[in-house]
């Protein structure tokens, strides 16, 4: 009696013993952590953004989580934090997730939040004499050019717009040669539509022949674009390319229709090949062309867009780089055999960062997105235009 | 433990913002130029270390220079108008300083690389502290220590003659001048004080953020100058230390979980707070260490509770 008191007693005691350790590891949890603008006026992004990259780890938990070093499972947690895009705050942000056990952040939204914020950072990884922020960027949204080269611990999986853009005003060139001249409009107080218009579609729109005649400014906050529509009217251009947000891209082309400004071709910023353009003005920007690192043309991106929307956001470029990260990482965790521990935080970040560093390539909803030594990516694109009040692929360069 | 020490660093060059315009305040104007001045501090101080490898102490000092010389010129033809004419022509200022580092493009070439304003897209890389070994908590106990000294400077003035005159002027100009004070003298020094103390204010942000351009010194930062003592109270310098308190770590930092609600929240508890306490959250006059060391202790009997022998 009393020994088969004792084996029960044992068996109980092991069982109770496998159970807590199962328990234990499905316990087990890595932090990444999201932030960006998730109100104000851009805060359409960072809402979409944080809706993708909870879908996506939802997916990501929902087939098992990801694989830490010891064989175990560890369930993706995640939360997104809101830098209103404000460069102090986002800074403030950043050090916030980086004193939590997070092991990587994905954001952020703004560019002008991104280029400070990548200052705090340290620039060379091992360099003893810079105190500079040792964790490591992910970036989904901030997509003005050339910010991955201020700190190696940034990394980005935007799109080349300089590449899109380029291949846009070739492509209108080949199938337009009646074209000859280009106004430009620019949403001259946001880093990235600035840059892009000055830096980058312009110099592709000179580069493939055509004639810039004009150029308007307004501001993110601006209502009133009575006089850049009459300066473009009065310019007459075969090609109007309007870079800016959704909201100002809007109230611009309401004005241009009010005025009856019929330009050949229409050519916007990629920030604006979203819902938020074609809820806001879609008879407007009927034939509007943008090029795109995301459409659903495939099942894979029909299906990330649909576990997006069922989450309250929408996928469009920049979401959909949310979600792309999220599954990024999830490969990068597995095949540089994370720890996942407190005490090896320090070291699992450093191995996220050489990981991510030395990738070359990397699975995307569009096919696969080539990755730049400076921590930049390529990614595959379409031309979209808008019909029909939803965005309709016009070409797509890569197939 | 670096995010606390990072949100310490933000209360202190915005304190610093806040006691600029705080000491125009005592005067009785409204400036909205101090954004103007933070600007020409930062982007001088942001010169004077990336472009010319200076150390930061003289960078600053420097840039709190060059903004008290600009103060100085700016408060001769702006101070004399008053009210709202004074805010129209300070935040014209502001504007004007702007639109200047808007299109400010002035580069220098170091080790391969350029480094200085670039007009629109900023200036970037201003990167000293981490450059030179500092760590988070090393720059904090810098700034915490330009905070003090500027904080002291200011209190002791309050508690000599030019602090009286600087109130006697705020309170009444007219009775300030009929008993011989220069009001001209006295707001133009005012303006200058409030410009050293904006330019070290930010020289010492561009050196926090690393990258400034000219879109961070617009309107709101102007305003948020001038809510700082208003919303604290002209009491003393402690006032605008408790509604920066106030606004960048219980608004901002502490009401950040609440997304979208954090903005609306924001303007609807600082209406609350000057609704209860129109005065400012010190009021107008804050009270003295004595009168808080006495706390508890019974008060001594007023003039009328007094037998009359």
């Amino acid at each position: 009696m009393k020994l088969k008191a004792l084996l029960k007693a044992g068996v109980l005691g092991v069982s109770t013993l496998a159970m807590a350790s199962v328990a234990a590891a499905q316990d087990k949890t890595i932090r990444i952590v999201g932030f960006g603008a998730a109100s104000g006026v851009v805060g359409i992004f960072g809402q979409n953004s944080s809706a993708a990259m909870s879908a996506a780890f939802e997916k990501i938990n929902a087939e098992g989580g990801v694989e830490l070093a010891d064989g175990s499972k560890a369930m993706i947690e995640t939360e997104y934090y809101d830098d209103r895009c404000n460069a102090e705050e986002g800074i403030s942000v950043l050090r916030r997730i980086a004193s939590t056990d997070a092991l990587v952040a994905i954001g952020p939204t703004c560019s002008n939040v991104a280029e400070p914020l990548f200052g705090i950072l340290q620039a060379k990884v091992d360099d003893e004499g810079d105190t500079g922020l040792q964790f490591p960027v992910f970036t989904d949204v901030a997509i003005k050019g050339g910010l991955a080269g201020i700190s190696e611990w940034v990394f980005r999986n935007t799109p080349s717009e300089s590449q899109m853009y380029d291949d846009l005003f070739a492509w209108l060139r080949t199938n337009h040669p009646d074209l000859k001249t280009i106004y430009g409009g620019v949403e001259e107080d946001f880093a990235h539509s600035r840059f892009t218009w000055y830096s980058v579609m312009k110099t592709a729109a000179e580069k493939h022949g055509f004639e810039v005649v004009g150029e308007a400014q307004w501001l993110l906050s601006d209502t009133n674009f009575s006089n850049q529509a009459r300066g473009m009217r009065r310019a007459e251009p075969d090609v109007v390319a309007i870079s800016a947000h959704p909201f100002t891209t809007c109230g611009m082309l309401r004005e241009m229709t009010r005025q009856r400004i019929q330009p050949k071709i229409l050519v916007g910023l990629t920030s604006s090949s979203s819902l938020e353009t074609l809820s806001g003005c879609a008879n407007e920007a009927e034939g509007l062309t943008i090029p795109t690192s995301f459409a659903p043309v495939n099942e894979e991106a029909k299906a990330a867009a649909e576990a997006v929307v069922a989450k309250g956001g929408q996928m469009d470029l920049h979401s959909a780089s949310a979600w792309e990260n999220a599954m990024i990482l999830k490969d990068i965790i597995e095949a540089a055999e994370i720890g996942g521990t407190p005490e090896t935080l320090e070291e699992d970040r450093r191995k996220i960062r050489d990981a991510l560093a030395e990738l070359e390539n990397a699975p995307g909803l569009l096919g696969s997105n080539k990755r730049l030594p400076d921590g930049e990516a390529v990614k595959p694109y379409v031309f979209v235009h808008a019909k029909d009040g939803s965005w309709d692929v016009l070409h797509n360069p890569g197939s | 433990m670096d995010f606390y020490f990072g949100l310490a660093q933000i209360f202190g060059v915005h304190t610093l913002l806040g006691l600029s315009a705080y000491v125009v305040l005592l005067t009785g104007q409204v400036s909205m130029a101090q954004a103007g001045f933070y600007a020409i501090g930062a982007y001088t101080a942001g010169a004077m270390t990336a472009m010319f490898g200076l150390h930061i102490l003289p960078a600053i000092v420097i840039a709190g220079l060059v903004s008290a010389a600009i103060a100085c010129i700016v408060g001769f033809p702006a101070l004399r108008v008053k009210g709202l004419m004074l805010v129209v022509a300070t935040l014209a200022f502001g504007e004007m300083v702007r639109l200047f580092f808007f299109n400010l493009s002035w580069q220098v070439e170091r080790g391969g690389e350029l480094f200085g304003p670039d007009g629109a897209e900023g200036f970037r890389s201003i990167r000293y502290f981490p450059e030179n070994g500092w760590e988070v908590w090393h720059v904090t106990v810098f700034i915490w220590i330009v905070v003090a000294v500027v904080m002291a400077a200011l209190w002791w003035m309050d508690r000599t003659r030019a602090g009286a005159v600087l109130r006697a002027v705020g309170h009444d100009e007219v009775a300030a001048q009929s008993i011989g004070l220069n009001l001209t003298a006295v707001k133009v020094g005012a303006m200058t004080a409030g410009g050293f103390i904006a330019g070290l204010g930010g020289g010492i942000y561009a050196h926090t953020v690393t990258h400034i351009e000219h879109g961070v010194f617009g309107v709101l930062l102007a305003t948020f100058a001038i809510a700082y003592p208003i919303l604290g109270g002209l009491g003393s310098v402690f006032g605008t230390l408790l509604a920066v308190l106030f606004i960048q770590g219980f608004l901002i930092e502490g009401l950040r979980f609440m997304g979208d609600w954090r903005s609306l929240l924001f303007g609807a508890l600082i209406v609350l707070a000057m609704n209860l306490r129109p005065n400012g959250l010190l009021g107008e006059h804050a009270p003295r260490l004595k009168s808080i060391l006495r706390l508890g202790k019974p008060a001594p009997d007023s003039l009328e509770t007094k037998d009359a022998n």
